[in-house]
């Protein structure tokens, strides 16, 4: 049970959300890609916010977003996406597939924490 | 005749030859053709391969004929440094003749060309030619210095850095034990960026950071924090040059083999053009006996390279800040 799935290749970033994350009381789970991230999603209806790198192996974040909507139809849970992206093309099609956020890397937890913990509510 | 790259870049160049009225007049050509001379503190052979072997980021040798004060002998140090460096150009200095005349063939092959101190012309545009062969737009080598040491300073927030300047290299030999490789696409530029580092200081870095000093680090927490640095640099770079919208179908989408030497530490791009190449020195805060820990980061453009095209985003300065959650 947790409340929020950070999901990212890299285990310097996850490690980094997750403990600020819960340092401010909120319960993370983690997915390594889109892929991980669908089944974590899944296994977890409790899940309320998802925040996700968009460039991972196996799975793109933009294209796990797409299937959250289409394919497990959970229009209820909350994507928020951190990376290095800045594009508007890719933003576009981040709305598109119903997306919250965009956050540029690096991550600032300070700037982000109060509308987070009102996602999860 | 002055030269026309950028003024931003420099060199560093191995200068074997002899008495100081003669290494004066090459120091005061290095300064003029933005040249950084490196002097052996020992003459032989043994003294100069060991050079090679702790300098991987080089443009090239300046070589006197008669080094060692043996006749010959310079020639002979070279077919050690061709054998070892073949990448590395080397200028032969000769006292009299600014040519190879009277070496032979192969001998002659491995100089970029013969210059006498009379008459600097021929080396400066061989130079030219060889290690500044490519012009860097400053815009690009300034952006990619701050942006990179902005990234640096978030990953590693417990440490000064210290970024000396850009500077040019023909060496294709692999610093350290650890590098990471992203490639960079764009309508004015194709080719990869890598990072290299020596794993020891580098772990020893993440250990100390607050928060990990408890922690049983691994080389794949070191894997992991150069993999981050590699995908923040990257996507600040595109973000900054890569233009959107292009259509990538209509681009030839050409590759070359990239070829790696583990015995070697030699990593080849297909490409003889001087790479890009920047350091970086990592310093713990607080912390007198800190060693400094360098970090070499390196552009190869090996795909494609038309800095006409350069330009920065116009959206650029418009950019969302980094790490402020932009809400649709």
């Amino acid at each position: 049970m947790a409340q929020v799935l950070m999901v990212d290749d890299s285990s310097t970033v996850r490690n980094e959300v997750c403990d600020f994350l819960k340092a401010n009381g909120l319960t993370v789970t983690v997915a390594v890609d889109g892929k991980d991230g669908l089944d974590k999603l899944k296994a977890d209806p409790s899940i309320k916010l998802v925040v996700s790198d968009v460039n991972m192996p196996n799975m793109d974040g933009l294209t796990m977003a797409e299937k959250i909507r289409q394919e497990l139809k959970n229009a209820s849970v909350n994507v928020i996406m951190l990376t290095t992206e800045n594009s508007a093309a890719m933003k576009e099609r981040g709305k598109a597939a119903g997306i919250k956020g965009w956050i540029v890397k690096p991550f600032n937890g300070a700037a982000v924490l109060a509308t987070f913990k009102k996602l999860v509510c | 005749m002055a030269l026309s790259h950028d003024p931003l870049l420099v060199s560093k160049v191995l200068v074997l030859d002899e008495t100081d009225v003669h290494l004066d007049s090459l120091k005061a050509f290095c300064e003029e053709c933005a040249l950084v001379g490196i002097r052996p503190q020992r003459r032989g052979v043994d003294s100069v391969l060991t050079i090679l072997h702790s300098n991987v980021d080089l443009g090239g040798i300046l070589l006197y004929e008669n080094y060692g004060a043996t006749p010959g002998a310079g020639v002979l140090l070279a077919r050690e440094i061709h054998a070892a460096r073949p990448e590395l150009p080397l200028f032969l200095r000769r006292d009299t003749v600014a040519s190879v005349a009277g070496l032979g063939t192969q001998d002659a092959a491995m100089f970029r060309c013969a210059y006498t101190l009379a008459d600097l012309q021929q080396l400066r545009s061989t130079l030219e030619a060889s290690i500044f062969s490519r012009v860097y737009p400053n815009a690009l080598v300034r952006g990619i210095s701050e942006m990179t040491r902005v990234s640096l300073e978030t990953l590693f927030s417990h440490c000064e850095v210290e970024v000396e300047t850009p500077y040019l290299v023909k060496d294709r030999i692999i610093y350290g034990e650890v590098f990471t490789l992203i490639s960079i696409e764009s309508h004015w530029c194709r080719g990869y960026m890598m990072f290299q580092g020596e794993e020891p200081a580098l772990m020893g870095v993440i250990q100390r950071a607050p928060g990990n000093e408890d922690a049983a680090l691994t080389f794949r927490d070191l894997n992991s924090t150069l993999g981050e640095l590699t995908n923040l640099a990257w996507g600040a770079f595109k973000n900054r040059y890569v233009g959107e919208n292009l259509d990538w179908a209509e681009r030839a989408q050409t590759q070359v083999p990239i070829v790696i030497n583990h015995q070697r530490r030699f990593i080849s791009f297909g490409s003889d053009d001087p790479q890009l190449c920047f350091k970086y020195t990592l310093r713990e805060r607080g912390d007198p006996d800190a060693v400094a820990v360098p970090l070499y980061q390196r552009f190869v453009f090996n795909l494609n390279w038309s800095p006409a095209d350069f330009k920065e985003n116009a959206s650029v300065d418009s950019l969302f800040d980094s790490g402020d959650l932009e809400l649709f």
